[in-house]
């Protein structure tokens, strides 16, 4: 539920911003975090945009999440939980 | 350094460090996951324990208010649109999902945000969101509402489940059950609410607590800083997206649309003050009173003991069902239901997670 993942913005138009990891792109909010801009890494939770991550912070977060998506690559527990 | 290595280096300072018998309590159902996932229990000293508390939205979610949900999907007016988690969970007599193999129009929704934007694109439909979610959540929430609001869009309302999570922390610790020596405190939650609001832990109870991250990592750091504690105090592992005065943008959005309530917890009761009802000045878009409905006596699943697993006071394997009649093929309770309930998660990883 209360899953959360690091992702990279991309763009901004107005309260929307276009936001990226590990190749997928989509769309956020960015009404809960105004001051976030192009280049910032956020914690994105169901569309929302919540939190600004330092930069250095989240790029060992991706570096995690790499290691562990290879860890554990055949296990989807996470699809269906985004919420 | 790998991840692994160091990964048992942590494991290798909580033995030396820790005192036996320590019990710690994770409340959030991304720690529930993470922790069984990754066999963590494994690196864990003799005598530590490490259980879940009510931190699984949709678990501690009652059925009385799953029939309330139930019951709006049938309206025939009624377009419900909620998260995935909840579709499939038990209420007294039936379950969203199956109500949707009926005809009912129920849509799983990735944002709140996709609700309102179905609420604009199908204005003939009543848009029901059904809210469920900790601090996390509700901000997106009142964000979406306030947008459906700004949009001038009238079929759109929340049905708010909403609940806090130091109100519940409170009560297991008024409770007593479970001898708790510390907790590892919900990190997106905490992203939001920041820290002030667990200080009454250290201060009325003297209980540690810990603001952890989600990778193995997080929750072991987290864990030897709370082993490493002299004096109880709450403090941030998670500080790559936690501030100590968590998102106030959020907080206020939170203020302006939802005030405190009693809330019903599976498992723990009601709780004074645990829910977020929408205020007064939103009452046109509160779904439960804009869809009264008759509700028939709420009935708890026979056998299942998820109250308990949620107090962290019985083993999911402990209960009589789990695995024999409980699956997450075939489940009887929410907990093992939800991807991110005890019991679901112990399940998934059993040889992992033992």
């Amino acid at each position: 539920m209360c899953l959360a993942l690091p992702m990279l913005i991309t763009a901004v138009d107005g309260a929307l911003a276009t936001i990226a990891t590990a190749g997928l792109e989509q769309r956020a909010s960015l009404m809960l975090v105004p001051d976030a801009k192009v280049g910032d890494y956020v914690l994105v939770h169901a569309g929302f945009a919540i939190s600004v991550l330092d930069e250095t912070e989240a790029n060992e977060t991706l570096d995690l999440l790499r290691e562990i998506t290879a860890f554990a690559a055949d296990d989807g527990a996470e699809a269906d939980d985004a919420g | 350094m790998t991840q692994a290595d160091e990964l048992r280096r942590l494991a290798a300072d909580l033995r030396a460090e820790a005192r036996p018998d320590l019990t710690f309590m994770e409340v959030c159902g991304t720690h529930t996951m993470s922790i069984a996932r990754y066999g963590l229990r494994e690196l864990l000293p003799d005598g530590m324990r490490l259980v879940s508390g009510p931190g699984c939205p949709v678990c501690v979610t009652a059925i009385a208010d799953l029939d309330r949900v139930v019951a709006l999907a049938r309206l025939p007016e009624v377009t419900l649109a909620t998260f995935g988690d909840l579709i499939r969970v038990p209420a007294s007599r039936t379950t969203p999902a199956a109500e949707r193999a009926a005809g009912a129009d129920v849509r799983v929704v990735y944002s709140a945000r996709d609700a309102v934007q179905i609420a604009a694109d199908e204005p003939e439909r009543q848009v029901v969101f059904a809210g469920i979610g900790f601090e996390t959540t509700a901000p997106t929430i009142a964000a979406s509402l306030l947008e459906a609001r700004a949009r001038g869009l009238t079929n759109f309302s929340v049905l708010s489940m909403h609940k806090t999570m130091p109100p519940p922390l409170k009560a297991l610790l008024e409770l007593g059950e479970t001898p708790i020596g510390g907790f590892l405190l919900p990190g997106h939650v905490s992203v939001i609410t920041g820290t002030a609001c667990y200080e009454f832990l250290a201060r009325d109870y003297g209980v540690a607590g810990v603001v952890a991250g989600f990778e193995p990592l997080d929750v072991m750091r987290a864990l030897l800083r709370l082993v490493r504690q002299t004096r109880p105090a709450i403090e941030i592992e998670y500080g790559r997206a936690v501030r100590p005065e968590g998102n106030v943008v959020a907080q206020r959005l939170m203020e302006q649309v939802f005030a405190p309530s009693d809330a019903d917890w599976r498992g723990l009761g009601v709780i004074p003050g645990s829910g977020l009802a929408l205020r007064p000045e939103y009452a046109d878009a509160d779904a439960a009173l804009r869809f009264p409905v008759e509700l028939e006596p709420p009935l708890e699943p026979a056998g299942c003991r998820c109250g308990e697993v949620l107090r962290g006071v019985t083993d999911p394997a402990d209960c009589a069902l789990f695995g024999a009649r409980c699956t997450p093929e075939d489940p009887v309770g929410a907990c093992m239901v939800s991807s991110e309930g005890a019991c679901a998660a112990r399940y998934r990883y059993r040889g992992i997670d033992d």
